[in-house]
């Protein structure tokens, strides 16, 4: 930034008082001044330290605290360290490449050093001494007469601003006192205790919530449909949201703006937009395909020998392919950015790691000049290359103008899975071999690196900038190998972005070294000398042989000349794998970052094909270590977030967007995967530091795959080394060494289920209209006792009343509920007592005509959506009680909707006939010879609980099958299963489960109540343990042969245990989205959480005939749950598409119900579910 | 009518309160009951401890304590905590007077960019509340279902098992634990 003025509103003293600065000049042409300042010390012998990178939560905060207060010998907490922020910190470029101590703070430390010199000069003019005859503490400089002047004395009164100079003297590396030390991270206990401010918790008085809602193409950057693909927007759609200020659309660009952010949530997920149809990706399942056939340029990086001639005449070729897949930068933080646009200017809060890139872009995008833009930068989740930091405080700018108020955006996690700038796939093709003698006859490489401009996402949409794909030089990474071959050719194809991609931990070194590093453990093994002779004898970097050879003596390495197949200890086999490189970074030939080179241990489960890395000796030759704690974390970071993309990381595509969007479809290491870690620092305090944030990560895929080598005898050339990958690549090699034996045949599994879609054919003729019952003014309810009003509220409740009479949202018993039959749409009507819109003007002769007959007060028939067939069998004391009880409620004016049936179904003096045919009015009939309890139970279930009317099934005029009665059936969509010994449940229900389920909404051996029973189950909390004790008892008479508690106890542990393990024909996709989505509360054993942990071997759905309920629980999640003890189920209807759903589902009818047929139908099952989305 | 109705049916309206108790303190809430909780905390309460990481509960940055058991705040709807007792990391302590589990994460500096660490402290810290001296894999499987993107996992570890009564060396030497039989 160019500055006029040297005063810091973080300074504790005036300008007047006096400061010190180190600055730069930087010549405006308009003004001729302006600068920036490295150093500023004020009046009180405060420090204050610029520097225009970040921290990504590296630590650097502290290690460029370290370097200034040990270059201007002061006490650590004297410096505030100012990073990023674009008004006060010099344009360093964007924190890249781990380059902040190497280079961005030698101009700090000379302005530190500089200013040192300043003020010991001043003191020995003060003091009257030469300079060499002080010393400095803490900021005090004192003479040997023990006179002395502090930094805050000699700054005071005077404005000194010194132009930095880079030819200063630095101190001796031998006297540094804070520069080599631990020193604890800053900001560490700040972030125990919730102080610590992140972007994410910026408020500002008066903002609002915002959410952007992306296009369909997630992740794709370039092409003409890219901001050009939105037809429609339907602003009725969110017209029902609560504090809504506005819905915002420029391009492909849209947000929603309301007052509270669980608002906005909604708004985004139920707004309607409608978008072009957007072209289909390559296929990228097929990574070298892609890149093979995406259109590049060559490029040779170095062409020495005769390569062609060494090729022709090598004793052993060897032609070698490695892939490198798609990778997500995963912070655990989606992005969020609070902007304020106001009086024009605006203001950005955000959590970018290129803050003057950035505010470039906003001032492209706004049309606005930089300077009205401040960006102020503030710590957020780790981004290790960039994530879409820039992109929502973008989205913030544009909705903060929209509304003329201050914003915060927060992207939600699928919108940072799908539209973080991916890590690109790499293509690594070698050509090389053996000489006779066994040294490498050649080495010809070839790279391929889509690249990674990633514009910032509301350029892109708003159409400020085109959505061409930029094609940069960023393949050539490392792309040198360190091995001298005699002949090399070095080929980098620059290409363009197949999809929006940026740098990732290590860029195109990573997997430019999994390639050299694997391919020269390929020669030695070839060669028949061990890997690690066989680097160092063509290693001539010095300092790189040291690392190595110390690496190799600590993790104890045994050579091994020649591979020989390991001794298995069951179905797992160990190996170890060594691997060396040194990460190049900038433009090419770029500069080296640290050394780092890796022994990694292994242990292979042949038969799963599950690879765990145990262990990791890792050395770095850092150069000078400003902080060993914060070296050694980056390094342990490092390897185990790599040792993650290397085991299991993987983007998956849809045809033309990203798939991946959480972490069930994106998995990432967990704690117990986490390798041990032993690491190895070379001191090296005499050479200039060098970046040591991604040097670790770089030899890690390599070691990795030489280490399942040295443990399987198979080479594994792509990532990432899933199971599934790993056991088809052991298969394959041993159907190769093996004659030619049968495929098993698959297994084909008959499938059973047929579905009974209700076909309407109404053929009735019977007719009469029943006559109107004479309107009433309401009866006075003070003639109704307490006790009957409550005795009434009970039976209201166990009629579920109110579960179809009040809509989502909407007042108790007034209607408007939209119920799904397999006829059409029936809505439900107010039965408050207004006597205009309700049942107010009904009398009890009325109100009993309806419920035992199902006639209107003005004689129309009611649709059997209204269960009288059911509430006919109620006495007369408890229609009664319920009338007082409807009556006694508040009356609501609510006119709702009117049902609409299609032809035939809206004549509905048809519905007699119906009821001559279906309906019986007769009163309940108890069974003398049952017990009184069973006949208590028979009355509630049969009559107004109306059990029935959902768990049986129906004939295709919609009456229940009396044959089949709780025999399962259908409700709203859902599978309400048997009741009767035809349950689906692995475990029988007996009286006590049946008991448990219904008054807490749970049964540890069949699961939770869910869709439309979780309300009924809510509802029945009115009632009495006895009346429950009775429907239980009366339930389980259906199902004589009810086990025992003790017995249905060694049932579930039996399931459970038979269902523990991942079964291998299970669908590898569907476990790993289990383990990443499911997994936290449903894995037997798993860790405790709030709310209920439903096992899911034991879980009736899994078991049952069809998809339906599964489909619909994933889906829709249990938002609603019967009561807080249960804890709640989120829905992945917007996190996880159809593809991954089915996988999903496959998976966990194959893991927990492994004697039951695969299911049929799984897509019409999340078709159906999906339509009850908003 | 009586007033007892009324009350009744007051309680199934969007608009009714909700109370419960946040690191001690009695609050009344008046949102949307299918509100998750953790925009209560960090928007109603201004509590930063908890974060939003996923929404999906899958990565647990948002954890609090509930009635003294884990529970991940992004799912959890504020109508399921009508009445209880939540702890968030900020009631576990302060930089004065930490918890002996934040105190231990300072000390093995358990932190890069700090945006898990208040679900990783507080599942541990739910843990050490049911099993004071857990042993490692009983840290690491309850801790397994907190993603950490920088490869903190040494170092948080090390914190957690300090709280949990066992020595751990300086240098972390004693790190993680893959084994391959799963």
């Amino acid at each position: 930034m160019r500055r006029t003025d040297a005063a810091d509103p973080d300074m504790t003293t005036t300008p007047d008082a006096g400061s010190l600065s180190i600055i730069r000049s930087t010549p405006d042409d308009a003004t001729g001044s302006g600068f920036d300042i490295y150093i500023a010390i004020d009046a009180s012998g405060q420090v204050f330290a610029y520097n225009g990178h970040v921290d990504l939560g590296t630590g650097i905060r502290t290690a460029l605290t370290q370097i200034v207060a040990e270059e201007l010998d002061v006490a650590l907490d004297r410096v505030t360290m100012v990073l990023g922020d674009t008004t006060k910190t010099p344009n360093q470029g964007p924190t890249i490449a781990s380059e902040t101590i190497q280079i961005t703070a030698v101009p700090l430390r000379n302005a530190a050093a500089q200013a040192r010199h300043y003020l010991l000069a001043r003191a020995a003019e003060q003091l009257d001494q030469p300079a060499d005859s002080l010393t400095i503490e803490d900021g005090l400089i004192r003479a040997q007469s023990n006179h002395s002047v502090s930094y805050a004395e000699l700054v005071a009164g005077g404005i000194v601003r010194l132009e930095l100079r880079d030819d200063v003297a630095l101190k001796d590396v031998n006297s540094y006192k804070l520069v080599g030390r631990a020193i604890p991270r800053l900001e560490i206990p700040a972030m125990t205790t919730g102080e610590m401010i992140y972007v994410h918790d910026v408020r500002v008085p008066g903002m609002l919530h915002g959410r952007v809602v992306r296009p369909p193409y997630a992740g794709v950057d370039a092409g003409d449909f890219v901001g050009t693909s939105l037809i429609a927007v339907d602003e009725r759609s969110v017209a029902d949201i609560p504090g809504l200020i506005a819905v915002v659309h420029i391009g492909d660009f849209v947000g929603v703006v309301t007052d509270r952010e669980e608002n906005a949530i909604r708004a985004a997920a139920q707004l309607k937009l409608t978008w072009k149809p957007t072209p289909t990706l390559p296929d990228l399942k097929d990574i070298a395909t892609a890149l093979r056939a995406n259109p590049s340029t060559p490029r040779t990086l170095r062409d020495t020998g005769d390569v062609d001639a060494a090729l022709a005449n090598a004793a052993t070729p060897m032609s070698r392919t490695y892939v490198w897949p798609y990778h997500i930068h995963g912070s655990i933080g989606p992005s969020c950015s609070v902007a304020d646009y106001t009086d024009g200017g605006l203001r950005v809060w955000t959590g970018s790691q290129n803050p003057h890139n950035l505010r470039a872009d906003l001032a492209k995008l706004m049309a606005l000049p930089e300077a009205q833009i401040d960006v102020i930068r503030l710590e957020a989740a780790g981004c290790y290359g960039r994530n879409g930091a820039d992109d929502v405080s973008a989205d913030a700018a544009l909705l903060s103008r929209a509304v003329g108020r201050s914003v915060r955006v927060q992207l939600t996690r699928e919108q940072e899975h799908a539209w973080d700038p991916k890590g690109t796939g790499q293509l690594m093709e070698v050509n090389g071999g053996l000489d006779a003698s066994g040294h490498p006859a050649a080495y010809d490489f070839a790279t391929r690196y889509p690249s990674n401009a990633a514009p910032t996402l509301a350029l892109l949409l708003t159409g400020a900038v085109p959505p061409v794909a930029a094609t940069l030089q960023m393949g050539d990474r490392t792309a040198i190998p360190p091995y001298d071959y005699p002949a090399m050719r070095v080929t980098v194809h620059d290409m363009a972005p197949i999809v929006r991609a940026s740098w990732f931990r290590g860029v195109s070194a990573l997997p430019n070294s999994f390639a050299h590093e694997s391919y020269i453990d390929e020669l030695a093994t070839e060669a028949g000398v061990d890997p690690v002779e066989y680097r160092l004898r063509y290693l001539k970097d010095e300092r790189a042989a040291r690392l190595v050879r110390d690496v190799a003596e600590r993790a104890k390495w045994e050579p091994r000349p020649t591979w020989t197949p390991k001794e298995a200890d069951g179905d797992v086999v160990r190996g170890r794998g060594f691997a060396y490189a040194v990460y190049v970074h900038g433009t090419f030939p770029g500069k080296a970052a640290a050394w780092s080179a890796w022994v990694a241990d292994v242990a292979v489960n042949k038969a799963t094909g599950d690879v765990a890395v145990t262990h990791v000796t890792v050395g770095q030759d850092s150069g000078l270590v400003i902080n060993p704690d914060g070296v050694r974390h980056q390094i342990h970071g490092n390897v185990i977030q790599s040792t993650s993309r290397a085991l299991m990381e993987e983007v998956t595509f849809e045809p033309s967007a990203v798939a991946s969007r959480e972490w069930g479809g994106y998995p990432i290491i967990t704690f117990p995967e986490v390798p041990k870690i032993d690491v190895v620092i070379v001191e090296r305090q005499d050479q200039p530091p060098l970046g040591v944030g991604e040097s670790a990560s770089v030899p890690s895929a390599a070691a990795i795959a030489n280490a399942i080598f040295d443990a399987t005898g198979v080479r594994f050339r792509e990532l990432p080394f899933t199971p599934d990958r790993i056991r088809a690549g052991l298969l394959a090699a041993e159907e190769k060494a093996k004659p030619a034996s049968p495929l098993k045949k698959r297994r084909l599994l008959a499938g059973l289920a047929t579905f009974c879609t209700a076909v309407v054919g109404l053929i009735v003729a019977a007719s009469p209209w029943r006559p109107a019952i004479a309107p009433i003014t309401p009866p006075d309810v003070a003639t109704y006792s307490a006790a009957t009003i409550a005795r009434g509220a009970q039976l209201a409740a166990l009629g579920d009343c109110a579960v179809c009479h009040t809509a989502d949202g909407g007042i108790v018993n007034a209607g408007g509920r939209a119920l799904e039959t397999p006829f059409g749409t029936v809505i439900a009507t107010n039965i408050t007592p207004d006597v205009e819109t309700g049942i107010g003007a009904w009398s009890f002769p009325a109100f009993e005509r309806a419920m035992r007959q199902g006639i209107h007060r003005d004689g129309r028939h009611l649709y059997p959506a209204f269960p009288y067939n059911h509430f006919a069998k109620t006495s007369e004391a408890d229609l009664q009680a319920l009338y007082a009880y409807l009556m006694a409620q508040p009356p609501v004016r609510q006119t709702n909707p009117e049902t609409k049936l299609p032809f035939p179904l809206n004549l509905r003096p048809l519905l007699a006939g119906w009821n001559l045919l279906f309906h019986s009015p007769a009163a309940f009939a108890a069974d003398p010879a049952k017990s009184e309890v069973w006949n208590r139970g028979a009355y509630l279930v049969e009559g107004l609980g109306h059990c029935r009317a959902c768990h049986t099934p129906r004939n295709a005029l919609g009456a229940e099958k009396a044959s089949l009665k709780l025999a399962g059936g259908i409700a709203e969509g859902w599978t309400a299963p048997p009741l009767t010994a035809l349950s689906h449940a692995p475990i029988p229900w007996n009286e006590q489960e049946l008991f448990t389920y219904l008054r807490s909404g749970i049964s540890q051996f069949h699961g939770v109540a869910a869709g439309p029973m979780a309300p009924v189950v809510k509802e029945l909390s009115a009632l009495p343990d006895s009346d429950i004790r009775a429907m239980a008892t009366y339930l389980a008479s259906f199902n004589p042969n009810a086990p025992t508690h003790e017995a249905q106890q060694a049932m579930a542990a039996r399931l459970e245990t038979i269902t523990s393990a991942k079964p291998l024909n299970a669908s590898q996709q569907g476990a790993r989205i289990y383990d990443g989505a499911c997994a936290v509360c449903h894995e037997p054993g798993g860790p405790q959480w709030f709310g209920s942990r439903p096992s899911l071997a034991l879980n009736s759905n899994l078991h049952g005939a069809s998809p339906d309920n599964l489909a619909r629980v994933i889906v829709e999640g249990i938002t609603q749950p019967v009561n807080g003890d249960l804890g709640a189920m989120p829905g992945f209807a917007h996190s996880l598409n159809d593809q991954q759903l089915t996988e999903l589902i496959r998976y966990l009818r194959t893991r927990f119900a492994p004697d039951k047929p695969a299911w049929d139908g799984i897509d019409t099952a999340l078709k159906a579910a999906r339509g009850t989305i908003k | 009518m009586g007033p007892r109705l009324r009350e009744d049916d007051a309680e199934r309206m969007t608009s009714d309160p909700i109370r419960l108790t946040v690191n001690g303190t009695n609050h009344s809430i008046a949102a949307a009951p299918d509100t998750p909780l953790l925009y209560i905390l960090r928007n109603d309460l201004e509590l930063n401890g908890p974060k939003f990481g996923c929404g999906l509960g899958e990565c647990g940055a948002c954890t609090v304590i509930v009635d003294g058991v884990a529970a991940r705040s992004c799912v959890l709807p504020l109508s399921a905590c009508a009445g209880r007792s939540v702890t968030t990391l900020e009631g576990l302590g302060s930089r004065e007077r930490p918890d002996p589990l934040q105190a231990a994460f300072v000390q093995h500096q358990a932190a890069q960019c700090g945006y898990c660490l208040n679900g990783m402290i507080m599942t541990a810290k739910a843990l050490l509340l049911r099993n004071p001296h857990p042993s490692e894999q009983e840290i690491k499987q309850a801790l397994r279902y907190n993603l950490c993107r920088c490869g903190t996992h040494v170092e948080i570890l090390a914190a957690v098992m300090t709280a949990a009564g066992h020595h751990v060396a300086r240098d972390h030497t004693a790190g993680g634990a893959a084994d391959a039989t799963h």
